[in-house]
């Protein structure tokens, strides 16, 4: 375990603290709602076992914003200059969802301080759910 | 293979979206975040920022909640260039997969923002993989403020088609 440090103080190799979720139906509802994504596949376990689904999966747009919401945490909405994933793997009920954000590089540019992480989103198995980047200012 | 390389530079969207405190703060709770800033404007403001502001991925979503009819503009694109390109794909099976996701800000968006994007197809193309053929569609929408057209968020999003 990385002891936590903040932003300001990051340095590569630096860990952002971690966030952990337990993914529940009642999540997909909500971010149905909160997204107007109503593919019932989220959201409708009739429907989603319907066509071989084992039980709804998450939306990969709440994997992304789970993880967008440990970036925000630790860097503050002001000083998020980029967020971009691949979606790798589907969610399901019961996965205990991870955030892992580690710092990768440190540059000066224009008389601004950039830094660029490494993201991602992973299951209690280490299972990677969406990958990639972000880039803040400090 | 089919060639879509007359998709690249199609219009996919000229949207005016107003962005409202309710739908910013319940997409921030259902996405779990807990910053006092997402929920009392007063904290928002002790921030610097004239609004309570969005989660990176707001914008992804934001036309869902924003999109008024009034405040759409008279030459309204109505055509889809990904339906184009994905619907034929579709009629004849295989899935449709959200590939990859990016934004990219000058600021973040906050409640009390006008915001007018302009989307296009940046690239669209065909390739095989593992016996799969893969058609990709990457569209690029720039939102900026209405008023100042000052550039606000770029938000790239690569949807494929898997035969």
């Amino acid at each position: 375990m990385s002891e936590i440090t903040d932003f300001a103080n990051a340095k590569v190799g630096t860990e952002a603290p971690v966030l952990s979720h337990i993914l529940g139906r009642t999540d997909l509802v909500m971010y149905a709602g909160a997204s107007g994504d109503f593919n019932p596949m989220h959201t409708d376990e009739v429907a989603a076992t319907s066509v071989g689904q084992p039980s709804v999966f998450g939306h990969g747009m709440f994997s992304m914003g789970l993880l967008g919401t440990a970036l925000n945490s630790w860097v503050g909405i002001e000083n998020i200059k980029s967020f971009g994933v691949r979606f790798t793997k589907q969610t399901w009920p019961g996965e205990n969802l991870s955030t892992l954000i580690k710092v990768t590089s440190i540059e000066e540019i224009d008389s601004k301080t950039l830094v660029t992480m490494d993201c991602s989103l992973t299951n209690q198995e280490g299972q990677v759910k969406v990958q990639g980047t972000a880039t803040a200012f400090r | 293979m089919t060639d879509f390389s007359s998709f690249v530079g199609r219009a996919t969207t000229n949207s005016v979206v107003a962005v409202e405190r309710g739908p910013v703060a319940n997409f921030a709770k259902a996405l779990k975040a807990e910053e006092p800033y997402f929920y009392n404007i007063n904290e928002a403001v002790k921030r610097g920022l004239k609004g309570i502001p969005a989660l990176p991925t707001f914008p992804f979503v934001m036309e869902h909640w924003g999109h008024f009819s009034e405040i759409q503009p008279e030459n309204k694109i109505t055509d889809n260039p990904v339906i184009e390109v994905l619907g034929p794909l579709m009629a004849k099976g295989g899935l449709i997969l959200h590939g990859e996701q990016s934004f990219d800000f000058e600021r973040p968006v906050v409640s009390g923002d006008l915001l007018e994007g302009k989307g296009q197809v940046v690239e669209c193309y065909q390739k095989e993989s593992n016996g799969h053929v893969m058609t990709f569609v990457v569209t690029e929408t720039i939102w900026v403020d209405a008023k100042t057209k000052e550039k606000v968020v770029t938000s790239r999003s690569n949807v494929i088609h898997r035969q």
